[in-house]
């Protein structure tokens, strides 16, 4: 691949603002139809004049532009190419991502404050609290009876 | 034609390879933080290829020129849609 960073302000006029000018139109005309297919009342009429101004983009590009085929076949092609290339490296991170599990492992947690802990003592202690409680609200409840007698 | 497409195609997945190789590996788990570096690894591996082994004859920097041109022409298109429907 050549490598040279010598870039002469031809190439830059050929290469960097005829897609520059192909980019704006595009993309002016993808949003002028969807605009102007989807839209309503003005946003249509918005939709309408994108559409036309991308035309008019394209169109004075292919008509006042002088720009050789070659060149402009050249410049197409690598940025389409381009484009493409970082799509599939896109998709290919992306499957690869989903194939790899990316759940963090048991064994990365602090698993030793749980291994400390005896469920059973801890039952049973919630059990004999319970039960107090239970005995007091019993006792509570006789002396008011008492009480009212 | 096919070289540049070949070239430039791979010049794409380089790209694409190192920025979210670099992303992953920063805010990655333990785990992504690894296929992180796997993406960086590769990505420097086919930059090296393309850099020292490919010998097509394709002008690296007239292609780039070309890819950033189409891309800040598709964003400015898209801008002048969002003022003109913002400002309807």
């Amino acid at each position: 691949m050549d490598m040279s960073t010598d870039i002469s302000n031809t190439a830059v006029m050929d290469y960097f603002v005829s897609m520059l000018l192909i980019g704006i139109g595009v993309a002016l005309i993808a949003t002028g139809l969807f605009t102007s297919y989807f839209g309503a009342g003005k946003s249509q009429k918005i939709g309408f004049a994108l559409l036309f101004l991308g035309i008019g983009t394209i169109a004075y590009f292919i008509v006042f532009y002088p720009l050789e085929e070659k060149t402009f076949n050249e410049a197409l092609v690598s940025g389409v190419a381009t484009l493409g290339g970082m799509i599939i490296g896109m998709f290919t991170i992306l499957f690869v991502l989903m194939k790899v599990d990316t759940v963090d492992d048991l064994e990365d947690l602090d698993l030793e404050d749980l291994e400390d802990l005896d469920l059973d003592e801890e039952l049973k202690k919630l059990e004999e609290e319970l039960n107090q409680a239970d005995d007091k609200e019993t006792e509570n409840g006789g002396e008011n009876s008492e009480d009212e007698k | 034609m096919i070289d540049i497409v070949i070239s430039m195609g791979l010049v794409g997945v380089v790209i694409s390879m190192l920025g979210m190789g670099l992303l992953i590996a920063y805010y990655g788990s333990s785990k992504t933080r690894n296929v992180g570096f796997l993406f960086l690894v590769v990505g420097a591996a086919l930059a090296y290829y393309l850099v020292e082994m490919d010998t097509s004859d394709v002008a690296f920097m007239n292609g780039m020129l070309a890819f950033v041109g189409g891309m800040i022409g598709g964003i400015i298109g898209i801008i002048v849609f969002l003022v003109a429907i913002i400002k309807s």
